[in-house]
């Protein structure tokens, strides 16, 4: 009875190196037979990079990978399948226009070269389905799936290539609440059914809700791996962020995703009598002509937080950018600070004080050939505040660089360095300094998160107090359901473009809103 | 929240004291490879000159020097100077904004048959009133033709290479039409116009054999430009819309409009290129006037790099080799066509080194 079982998988000592960049120093990785582990860390803390490692992406410098106790060399995903490893990466890699079944059998061996005979794969993949309860129509187009069942397509493909250890990426972060509850249980199912599976994440909540161990890493180290029973969200958040962080701070917390959003306390709330932001019957089309803001209304008071929960592709871009005066609408109108702004250029928005923080910071968000001085001044190039006898005054606009650089705690050389060299999370900070540098009256922030450390995202988080404060009414946009749920003074779901619901701050229950963001809730206001 | 607003204690003094060997670091990252691709380019031009038979050394010599023994081949190399550079800008200043302006030549000859019509015309008048008139109406003849394509491109979506090369073909038919139909010097074995009246024509600077004014009118240009595309808002839009459309367009910038806009202001650079090319050097219009300043001015517009303050100094390099192109063949047989195959290597080697410096950095 005790005979002593190799684990599923060993990784020893294993190096990555990206030019003089470390990306994995040295970790050691074990996980168990029946086993969901947890691999958790910050952004750039090397989770990512790991499993890209052991599914054959990226070739070590240095270490070693044993499967059930016997050495392997993986060279490529294709060495790694047919070692029994499967990967689920965030984005997808499907053939939009083939059916489940054709998905799942693409690039495996079905039958001769001629002769495609789907009816045995099909009844595989419904028995997989059942098994697991990763419930999919086998017959259905991909493309007209949401990406739910499109991801239970992808954890499909896996298992019907026989993986017994499966890696899933950040699998939750496109998921309603209910849809993480069924892939929590599916996961159970196939850890009972005598698989593994690897949980990359950064939530500790959903490591303390699935999880039978965690591996802890941070700056490309294993930190520490812990038993479930052994921990709680404090004592993981601390190893986590190391040192030098505060887990009993709640904004900290909340990043994390370590706290109910519900437990969070009305944070003194800066919403003002007077209405900041009115918009009445907004219809807006996108490049292609489709409709995808359908009659929105919305109200947002000075110093208020409006966030707007919603699947991506909801029409959350073009209700961002109607707003931000980017692209016209169809019908409808927008007021700001008493001003109907409909019709006028995207320059007279800004002059305004419309702030726009784009989901896509590198597209919508920088000149990244030019510097950091340059790209605090686009926007207000045209603004007296900058001109001196007609043309720009780059002296002032360089002190102002440096000063946003130390106020915003950007991470650069100087005011001269091209903000295409900046990290994400310094990306997002200058595009923060140059939303908040005339004292924006509406702020638009599109997954203003995403992607970011923990330090930048308190950052933005704080920066977006101190703007209600002030007084400046915020929409917050976000997938993130936590964030949106933390900050916001009310929630609103928005489902094919239209409002599918509405809670205010306090008494917002997720399940309720992720019913709604999928086109199942009642309440419709 | 007003902690957060809280200045830092002031920094320590490291990052000033750490920015100047930076700055020496990062200009040399940007002048190493420049000196490399040249030298490259002399070195396998050298070999194919040894492969053909004729002395290298003595070829690089006269190519080399020209420009500067004699007060002719200055002169020379700075006439050579102007229409090189501003087809450099007429390159450029589009490039900015993210489009491609393979027009020049057809800009360069309509400004030139702008110029020439008035000079012609009016030939009566004097230099103070005939002069501007010639050489503004080449700019204006040069952003015509440039802003056809500019309308093309911003009102139906038209491929602004496309129309820029294309009117190019319909600039040479026109020139013909002017020359050997229109103002036709019979007596000339070539189609060109008649001379142009004298208050056309760039006053000299300097002893024999003088330099036209047209080269100081080249140097205020070129400072005008510089403050242009650095200090004005229009310029900043041009490099921003150029640098990354979608994020210029949310920041508020007409893009397509100020793109139209940069084409126009590059004909216009190009067309007085064209009235300088009559009012300084030929007096007339003539077929081939053109020369090959398109390609030498998109050769010199990629050098650069889209540094507006680059441009004049490499035009100039580009200038002494076309210079010095003639005497290499006369003393060292070696054709003329050798320089422009060196200043071909030059940019390829360039371009490489982008691939180098970025390997050698490590991304």
């Amino acid at each position: 009875m005790t005979e002593q079982q190799p684990p599923r998988l060993e990784m020893r000592g294993v190096v990555k190196t990206f030019g003089p960049v470390v990306a994995l120093d040295s970790v050691d990785l074990e996980v168990g037979r029946n086993e969901v582990h947890g691999l958790l860390g910050g952004n750039g803390a090397g989770k990512t990079t790991l499993m890209n490692v052991l599914y054959g992406l990226y070739r070590p410098n240095a270490g070693e990978v044993l499967l059930d106790g016997a050495p392997v060399s993986i060279g490529s995903p294709r060495d790694a399948i047919d070692a029994g490893v499967g990967m689920v990466h965030q984005t997808f890699l499907q053939v939009d226009n083939y059916t489940v079944t054709e998905n799942i059998v693409l690039g495996t061996d079905v039958s001769g070269p001629l002769r495609l005979d789907l009816g045995e794969a099909r009844e595989r993949i419904r028995e997989l389905s059942t098994r697991f309860g990763l419930t999919v129509d086998p017959d259905a187009v991909v493309e007209e799936l949401p990406v739910g069942v499109r991801q239970r397509v992808e954890i499909l493909k896996a298992l019907y290539r026989g993986a017994r250890l499966l890696i899933l990426d950040e699998p939750t972060t496109n998921l309603t609440p209910q849809e993480v509850d069924d892939l929590f249980g599916s996961m159970r199912a196939m850890v009972d059914d005598g698989m593994s599976v690897v949980l990359i994440t950064h939530k500790i909540r959903e490591t303390l809700s699935v999880c039978d161990r965690m591996t802890v890493m941070r700056d490309g180290r294993r930190v520490e791996t812990i038993e479930r029973a052994d921990t709680d969200a404090d004592h993981l958040a601390q190893v986590m962020v190391g040192g030098s962080a505060d887990p009993g701070d709640l904004i900290d917390a909340t990043a994390l995703g370590a706290v109910d959003a519900e437990e969070v306390e009305t944070v003194v709330s800066s919403v003002r009598e007077e209405i900041g932001v009115t918009a009445q019957g907004l219809v807006v089309v996108n490049d292609q002509g489709h409709e995808l803001i359908r009659g929105f209304d919305l109200d947002i008071r000075e110093g208020e937080i409006v966030g707007i929960a919603g699947v991506a592709g909801n029409g959350q871009v073009e209700l961002a950018e109607a707003l931000a005066g980017v692209r016209p609408v169809r019908s409808g109108s927008v007021q700001v600070g008493g001003r109907s702004m409909c019709g006028l250029p995207t320059a007279a928005w800004l002059d305004h004080g419309v702030a726009y923080v784009p989901e896509d910071r590198h597209r919508d968000g920088i000149l990244p050939t030019a510097s950091i001085t340059e790209n605090l001044v686009l926007g207000s190039q045209r603004s007296p505040r900058i001109r001196k006898h007609g043309l720009i005054d780059w002296g002032a606009a360089k002190q102002r660089a440096v000063d946003a650089i130390e106020q915003f705690s950007v991470r650069a050389n100087g005011p001269g360095t091209p903000a295409g060299d900046l990290s994400g999370g310094n990306i997002q900070r200058v595009i923060l300094a140059r939303a908040f540098a005339h004292q924006p009256r509406m702020l638009i922030l599109h997954n203003p998160t995403r992607g970011l450390d923990l330090g930048s995202t308190r950052f933005v988080y704080e920066q977006v107090r101190a703007a209600t404060a002030a007084g400046c009414a915020v929409l917050l946009i976000s997938e993130d359901l936590d964030e949106v749920i933390a900050l916001s003074d009310r929630v609103i779901a928005l489902y094919q473009g239209s409002q599918a619901g509405e809670w205010p701050h306090g008494s917002v229950d997720a399940y309720e809103v992720g019913r709604s963001m999928t086109g199942l809730g009642e309440a419709r206001v | 929240m007003s902690e957060t607003m809280t200045p830092a204690p002031p920094a320590a003094p490291a990052p000033p004291a750490a920015r100047p060997t930076n700055r020496v670091v990062e200009a040399l990252w940007l002048l190493v490879p420049y000196a490399v691709s040249v030298l490259l380019a002399f070195v396998v031009g050298g070999l194919i000159i040894l492969a053909i038979g004729r002395d290298p050394m003595a070829a690089f010599e006269s190519v080399l020097t020209t420009s500067f023994n004699t007060r002719f081949g200055t002169v020379e190399t700075l006439h050579k100077w102007v229409p090189i550079l501003l087809c450099a800008y007429a390159f450029a200043i589009p490039l900015a904004t993210g489009k491609f302006n393979i027009g020049a030549e057809g800009q360069l000859l309509v400004g030139a048959t702008g110029g020439v019509a008035l000079g012609i015309l009016w030939s009566d008048l004097p230099t103070i009133v005939l002069l501007p008139c010639v050489l503004i109406a080449g700019a204006l003849g040069g952003a015509l033709w440039s802003g056809i394509a500019a309308f093309l491109m911003v009102k139906f979506n038209v491929n602004e290479i496309l129309s820029t090369v294309v009117l190019n073909f319909i600039s040479f038919q026109l020139i013909d039409y002017v020359a050997s139909h229109v103002w036709p010097d019979r007596g000339a074995g070539h189609p060109a116009t008649v001379r142009v009246g004298d208050g056309a024509l760039l006053p000299g600077i300097g002893e024999a054999p003088p330099f036209h004014s047209g080269v100081l009118i080249t140097l205020v240009l070129v400072v005008a430009i510089a403050v242009f595309m650095r200090r004005t808002p229009t310029g900043f839009e041009l490099r921003a819309v150029g640098a990354n459309l979608r994020a210029a367009q949310v920041h508020g910038i007409k893009t397509s409009r100020l793109a139209g806009a940069g084409l126009v202001v590059g004909g216009a650079v190009a067309g007085l290129a064209g009235a300088i090319e009559v009012a300084g050097v030929h007096g007339k219009m003539l077929e081939g006037m053109q020369s090959n300043f398109l390609i030498l001015g998109i050769i010199v517009g990629l050098m650069s790099r889209g540094s507006m303050l680059a441009l004049p100094v490499v035009a100039f390099g580009i200038a002494v080799l076309e210079v010095g192109a003639g005497s290499m063949q006369r003393t060292a047989q070696v054709p003329v066509e050798m320089v422009l195959i060196i200043e071909a290597l030059i940019l390829l080697f360039l371009l490489l080194s982008d691939i180098v410096r970025a390997k050698i950095r490590g991304q």
